[in-house]
């Protein structure tokens, strides 16, 4: 498993439910991490620098041979989209867990997975179908205002930045190839014309060696934000019997273009007048992938592995149809109302749901400290019941279940979601985060009141003991200095 | 509670509500339930001893306890005025310095990004909290900072 954190944590379960012996590897900061407590073994990989570790096909494929795997799982977001690296570890005589390495390659392109699409007849949204050069920036002015600026090699939301007017697109474009080649060693960006008021919306795929594919519904992903995605849902609400069917039947086609196998994931948007656009294919397991699991009964991951293994998908994969309604809520340790600001720290309280129609697939616990080389992804919470409104009560009480200290997380934005009226009514797309929570709506009196009230209390019966260092956005460590603190959240107010 | 200590938040007082009781759930990790005859809120109570986090309903919100002489210092930073005197700028997260937009001079407005840290994978925009002229700069590009790092000191804009 070249991975750590939920993910790895995941796939050590699959492998352990097939009887298969589950390698984890970990950098200095992760030795005693709960990915490597999940599996069977684990062999270190480097330091915490993800470009010494994680992201090191070269420590990778020498812990793989240390350790005598015979199969390698990337899971998502490091080297799970790097066709290099899929490359390598087939050249090592081990097996690449996902899509073939040159479907890889091409798809992991944004430009070329475009042209792809183009070429299968399917539409995709209007923009440049090259690189940004100099050449071509003349023509974006006719492509019209707002535009996204796009990583070429990009993925979750790095390298991407809207652009309003053409004075800010200079400054957006050296700040995306900028963040674009930190984070992919790649600087080369497109530029699509920003389509405003879509949702996101996913299909999902499985492919066998021997040109099964199964179409196993589709996701919708709009509750984003810095476009990265907060919350999924399967089957998505508002979609017309015509455009699903439509939506996976052009996911098949881009599917059937290249030589597939494994799982990926179709990205489309959705305008209000069920127009679609076909916006990108991911080539490995998303974040999300449990949400499908849950409405189709399909084990993705398992699969992923059984065909790695030369199985077909048999008939009940096959034409497997979603069954009542899943939601996923990503806790991450971000702080909402700071423009979800990522925090570091020690996580304190961990109650994580059970019951009926629950699922949470976590990587944290109480204690661990959040190292900050790594995604701020503390767990994914997800519900399954028969209906969407069952799944939003089910949600509601999931999260009324919930808690986790030492750290801001997602959680209040999540709890704030599932009374919104547009999410109860599924009548929500990607405005939702900046227009409808904004910056977060201020504490109601009562809830200010029972904070003080609580405080007043635990001073009274002794105190908290303090379990540790103080929580991270606290006052501390300038709590009882008002001058430093007041400079600090200036600071903090602003970025 | 002492006599001439208050509770604040966002700076304003607040009288704690004498009919709620405290249980400890989990203590360690400030777990607590409130009840007021039959009703029950879960809170999460973190902190201490001056400033908390109370997690009420997944919502962190920050409390003061305050004595006489913090009411002092604080009164005293309040007539200052935020939109004056000096300002250290810190980061908020740990990170890796990955630019820096400003020299000592600079005159910077409210909102201009001074210094871009890179953290948990993203790029993040540390941005003048006020106009100001930059007085020093205290990081440089490719160097890891810790929370409350001292990244820029501003002064205040030239008239």
């Amino acid at each position: 498993m070249a991975n750590r954190g939920e993910i790895a944590i995941r796939i050590s379960r699959a492998c352990r439910e097939l009887g298969i012996e589950a390698i984890a590897v970990y950098s200095d900061v992760d030795q005693d991490a709960p990915h490597v407590r999940a599996a069977d073994r684990a062999e270190r990989i480097g330091p915490a620098v993800p470009a010494g570790s994680y992201l090191s096909t070269e420590a990778l494929l020498e812990a793989a041979r240390r350790s005598g795997a015979e199969a390698v799982h990337p899971g998502y977001g490091f080297l799970s989209e790097d066709a290099g690296f899929a490359q390598a570890v087939e050249a090592a005589g081990l097996v690449f867990i996902g899509p073939p390495a040159e479907t890889m390659k091409a798809l992991g392109n944004k430009l070329t997975a475009r042209r792809t699409a183009v070429d299968a007849g399917v539409s995709v949204t209007p923009g440049l179908m090259v690189a940004v050069d100099d050449a071509v920036r003349a023509d974006l002015d006719d492509l019209g205002y707002p535009l996204l600026v796009k990583a070429a090699a990009g993925g979750g939301g790095r390298g991407m930045r809207r652009v309003d007017a053409p004075a800010a697109l200079a400054e957006a474009l050296d700040a995306a190839a900028r963040e674009a080649r930190a984070a992919f060693g790649d600087g080369t960006l497109y530029v699509e014309r920003l389509i405003l008021g879509a949702r996101h919306v996913e299909v999902q795929l499985l492919g066998d060696r021997d040109g099964g594919l199964a179409i196993l519904g589709e996701r919708e992903c709009s509750v984003q934000r810095r476009h990265q995605k907060l919350v999924e849902e399967s089957p998505a609400p508002g979609l017309s019997p015509k455009t699903r069917e439509r939506l996976a039947a052009d996911a098949r086609r881009v599917a059937e273009a290249v030589p597939f196998h494994s799982a990926a994931t179709v990205e489309f948007l959705v305008d209000s007048e069920q127009g679609h656009w076909f916006l990108e294919m991911n080539t490995r397991l998303q974040v999300e992938h449990g949400v499908t699991e849950l409405v189709t009964g399909v084990d993705l991951v398992a699969w992923q592995i059984r065909v790695a293994a030369g199985e077909r998908l048999p008939p009940d994969v096959l034409e497997a149809r979603p069954l009542g309604h899943a939601i996923q809520v990503r806790i991450y340790a971000e702080d909402p109302w700071r423009a979800f600001h990522p925090a570091a720290g020690r996580i304190g309280a961990w109650r994580m749901p059970d019951g009926p129609g629950v699922r949470v697939d976590a990587g944290g616990e109480a204690g661990l400290d959040l190292p900050t080389e790594y995604d701020p992804l503390l767990a994914k919470l997800m519900v399954h019941a028969a209906d969407r409104p069952h799944a939003v009560t089910r949600l509601r009480r999931a999260l009324d279940e919930t808690r986790i200290g030492g750290l801001p997380t997602t959680l209040g934005f999540h709890r704030w979601l599932v009374d919104q009226p547009a999410f109860i009514a599924g009548e929500y797309d990607t405005r939702l985060v900046p227009d409808l929570w904004g910056d977060g709506p201020a504490p109601s009196d009562d809830d200010l009141q029972l904070a003080a009230t609580a405080v007043a209390l635990a001073r009274t019966s002794g105190g908290t003991p303090g379990w540790g260092a103080p929580p991270t956005g606290a006052g501390e460590p300038d709590g009882d200095r008002p001058w430093a603190r007041l400079a600090r959240e200036e600071a903090v107010e602003r970025d | 509670m002492t006599d001439d200590e208050e509770i604040l938040l966002d700076g304003r007082p607040i009288e704690p509500d004498p009919g709620w009781e405290l249980a400890w759930v989990d203590r360690t990790h400030g777990e607590a339930v409130l009840r007021r005859g039959a009703e029950r809120v879960a809170v999460l109570i973190e902190g201490g001893p001056s400033e908390w986090l109370v997690t009420v309903r997944g919502r962190r919100i920050g409390v003061t306890v305050r004595g006489h002489r913090d009411r002092l210092l604080a009164e005293s930073s309040r007539l200052l005025g935020r939109r004056h005197g000096p300002a250290d700028v810190r980061a908020t997260l740990p990170g890796l310095v990955v630019r820096v937009a400003v020299s000592p001079g600079d005159d910077v407005a409210e909102g201009d990004a001074m210094v871009t840290v890179e953290a948990m994978k993203m790029q993040n925009e540390i941005r003048a909290p006020r106009a100001g002229r930059v007085a020093s700069v205290e990081v440089s590009p490719g160097q890891a900072i810790a929370t409350g790092a001292l990244l820029v000191r501003l002064a205040d804009p030239e008239p």
